[in-house]
């Protein structure tokens, strides 16, 4: 019995030994001295297939872009550059764009990389029901010139366009593949990197080799690439503090110090804005909005650079504009178009007959902080003006499409000038529910669709002026989108992407 | 004994055909639209259809369940909607991690609860409190909470272990150990804890018995009276809270794997349910079912072996 409890006690320190020296196989290797042997990447979200008919962007960028190249690509200013495509132009009408190709590229699966393939591509992502598709919304059809041109023929001019080759329509795979039964864990490409199945865990860990055939040489490759999923806050937030990773998206504000204690550099760009839409300006179901001055009244009753502080500890910028830092249209002095003014919000209340007050109803759902809800109520009541929250759950997004609510909290992206039309100001955008037209606002998207890029980014600025006077939104701040890394580590943050692609994190020269 | 057997393998099985009909049938009657989750908000109606076709939506549930069930039966769990890998393949790959933490905390609470409630329940008087003390905390701390404790001292503080991550043994056997020994104790502490309170009580009823004056009357020494005799009586009750206790850590192998980014069962439910992956979720009912209806059963089985009059219960 005595010798059994010993070799028991033996075996446990054995055991307890190797634990404590045999760190090394869960803990990474941090790429020292921008090292180009290991890179490591914490992720948020997991591929659901690497067939590019599935959804590919977002979050889920670099599982993507490891493996496959995109036909543009663009530096950190948003500045398309070439990627599988070396030039590209447009015809007078803006709706022919003719691509030049890379010669002599091949898939690794061994297929060549043609103008066929580019044709076959963007052909399948069209036949598919890929979240992304709105990318190929204006494409009406692809052509082959010869094997290095090809010309995408849209049905009206997509200022986006040249964006969306950067991104999931822009992504080549090798049309052999498709009819593979392991096409969605097993991406063939022509990308720099190639997925290494029998070291990947699917929905867990995903490991990458070089491609050694890779064609571009105008930037690093690393010989291997890991990406470790973590469905936890807290785990991502501890792997990093034990420097697991090399570089990560950090959503976590308020962890945001430690993780910088923990030797991470932040790097950060502004995609979104924060703030109020303020939809029904025609007065449709709630007239009060159709004044002007009411709607300019709820911009000057918002303490915004309080709210940031309060709810985003300071990671964004106070703005009254909805057209980002990295766009065209953006106007610096915009930024502070509306103050906090409680007094002037009851004086134009007053003026538009509401000194009595006047009550809003507003969606809200558990995704929405509810101290923010909490604090724009208060602020709304303190001029005057009372606010309702209607909870409706999942519905949020369709309820405010069906012109259900006359205003709501939003947060949207704005990372070009085209973007954020389609997206809140057009009549058929996508949050403009209540069709809110004017022939000025017309003619200004007539030449931000059509025109030159400098008539167009003019045209993008008068835009922004008119939607701020007439406050259109309630916009309160651009928010901080934050990517940690390692020093060893060069990230360029992505100006369209909540994430950098993968081209864009390079070891440190 | 193989009647006792038998019975209780019928009772499993039918145990289990109860649950995967009950979890297949909320699965799909949550009211969602299945097809329309899959494609995103951009799939035109046509596309939604063909897929609701393609996954046998069309059908009525009871031919589908049938379906389901008829190549469960022959090892064929269907195929994740998400990547189209084998269910089975993707439950193999995960199972072996769930077990060796779910199975190796099981095996170390075991042997420390025994040996304070032994302790506690022999000694009685101050170290009898202290022990009860420890139970009590251990009982009342969530395990998330001590992992997070765990990590934050041993692995961030101390470095002695990574805070995240896991090596397959096959890779590196000492890796491998540094990567479950954390998740191991966060698991350990509250088992350890809820099975030392009872073996305590039972031995401590046990001790009180008449046979126990019997036993040292006729000079059998103290050790052989309580680990042979005594512990042998107390140790039904014991192995029952130790079943309950695995169950448990099942389901807080689900917390901790996702904390310590451990590519187990509970990681890969938590995955499958946000993407909607519900044969992958039916996968890991079924095989959580097993795994608990087969511990079940080898629990009854160990309590009919320490106690006959149990078998006819």
């Amino acid at each position: 019995m005595r010798r059994r409890t010993l070799a028991l006690g033996l075996v446990g320190a054995v055991l307890l030994a190797a634990g404590c020296s045999g760190q090394g196989g869960t803990s990474t290797d941090s790429t020292a001295g921008g090292s180009t042997s290991a890179l490591i990447l914490g992720q948020t979200d997991i591929p659901s297939t690497f067939d590019i008919q599935g959804y590919a962007s977002g979050t889920k960028t670099q599982y993507f872009t490891a493996v496959y190249d995109t036909l543009l690509r663009q530096d950190g200013t948003g500045k398309i550059v070439p990627g599988l495509a070396t030039e590209w132009s447009y015809d007078d009408s803006r709706t022919v764009l003719t691509l030049t190709l890379h010669d002599g590229i091949t898939f690794t699966d061994g297929a060549a990389f043609d103008a066929a393939a580019v044709v076959a591509n963007i052909d399948h992502f069209r036949q598919s029901s890929t979240p992304d598709l709105s990318n190929a919304a204006y494409v009406a059809g692809e052509t082959v010139v010869d094997p290095t041109h090809v010309q995408i023929t849209l049905s009206q001019p997509d200022p986006m366009m040249l964006n969306w080759l950067t991104q999931p329509l822009g992504y080549m795979s090798s049309p052999d593949s498709w009819d593979n039964p392991d096409v969605a864990t097993n991406p063939v490409g022509t990308g720099p990197y190639v997925l290494d199945t029998s070291a990947t865990v699917v929905g867990s860990t995903y490991a990458f080799k070089k491609n050694p055939t890779y064609w571009d040489t105008s930037y690093t490759v690393y010989d291997t690439l890991t990406m470790n999923y973590y469905a936890d806050q807290t785990a991502l937030l501890n792997a990093l503090q034990g420097g697991q990773v090399d570089a990560a998206s950090c959503s976590n504000y308020s962890a945001l110090s430690q993780v910088q204690s923990a030797g991470y550099d932040v790097n950060t760009s502004q995609l979104d804005w924060q703030g109020l839409m303020l939809l029904d300006r025609d007065g449709a179901i709630d007239p009060a909005l159709a004044d002007v001055r009411v709607r300019q009244a709820i911009n000057y009753a918002i303490d915004k650079a309080g709210i940031l502080t309060a709810i985003l500890l300071d990671h964004g910028t106070v703005t009254s504009q909805i057209f980002g830092p990295s766009t065209a249209g953006y106007v610096k002095e915009l930024d502070s178009a509306y103050g906090y003014d409680p007094a002037k919000a009851k004086e134009l209340l007053a003026a538009a007959g509401h000194a009595n007050g006047l009550t809003l109803t507003l969606p809200s759902t558990a995704a929405i902080n509810s101290s923010l809800l909490t604090t724009i109520q208060q602020q709304l009541a303190d001029v005057g003006i009372t606010v309702n929250y209607t909870d409706v759950g999942t519905n949020f997004i369709s309820d405010l499409m069906g012109a259900k609510y006359s205003a709501s909290w939003m947060q949207l992206a704005t990372s070009s000038d085209w973007q954020t039309a389609t997206f809140a100001i057009t009549k058929d955008a996508l949050f403009n529910p209540f069709k809110t037209e004017r022939p000025e606002v017309d003619a200004l998207l007539t030449t931000i669709q059509s025109g030159t890029d400098e008539a167009a980014g003019a045209a993008a600025q008068e835009l922004n002026r008119y939607i701020v006077e007439e406050a259109w939104f309630a916009p309160f701040y651009f928010v901080d989108n934050i990517y940690v890394s390692k020093p060893a580590v060069k990230v360029t943050m992505a100006a369209d992407m909540v994430i950098p692609y993968m081209y864009l994190i390079q070891p440190k020269a | 004994m193989v009647n006792f057997l038998v019975r209780r393998l019928l009772t499993g099985i039918a145990m289990l055909i109860v649950i995967s009909t009950l979890a297949f049938s909320l699965l799909y009657l949550t009211g969602t639209d299945i097809a329309r989750n899959l494609l995103g908000d951009n799939a035109s109606v046509q596309a939604v259809e063909l897929r609701a076709h393609q996954l046998g939506l069309d059908q009525p549930l009871i031919s589908r369940y049938l379906d389901w069930l008829g190549g469960a039966v022959h090892g064929d769990l269907g195929k994740s909607w998400f990547g189209g890998s084998p269910v089975l393949d993707l439950l193999v790959s995960r199972l072996g991690v769930t077990l060796s933490l779910v199975v190796i905390s099981t095996i170390i609470s075991a042997v420390i609860a025994t040996g304070l409630g032994v302790w506690a329940a022999v000694r009685r008087g101050a170290v009898d409190r202290v022990v009860q003390i420890l139970s009590l905390g251990g009982a009342a701390i969530p395990n998330y909470l001590i992992a997070l404790g765990l990590v934050t001292l041993f692995a961030i503080n101390l470095a002695w272990f990574a805070p995240t991550g896991y090596t397959r043994p096959t890779a590196s056997l000492g890796g491998w150990v540094a990567s479950i020994t954390l998740p191991v104790v966060a698991l350990t502490i509250g088992c350890i804890a809820g099975t030392a309170q009872q073996i305590r009580s039972a031995m401590i009823d046990a001790l009180r018995q008449d046979y126990v004056r019997t036993l040292r009357s006729r000079g059998l020494s103290e050790r052989s009276v309580v680990y042979k005799h005594v512990l042998r009586n107390a140790a039904g009750p014991g192995l029952s809270v130790l079943a309950l206790q695995f169950v448990g850590l099942l389901g807080g192998a689900v917390i901790i794997e996702q904390m310590f980014a451990v590519p187990g069962l509970g990681s890969l439910s938590v995955s499958s349910t946000i993407q909607g992956d519900i044969p992958v979720i039916m996968g890991v009912v079924v095989i959580v079912a097993v795994i608990v209806i087969g511990v079940n059963l080898l629990i009854d089985v160990a309590q009919g072996w320490l106690n006959p009059k149990a078998r006819v219960s």
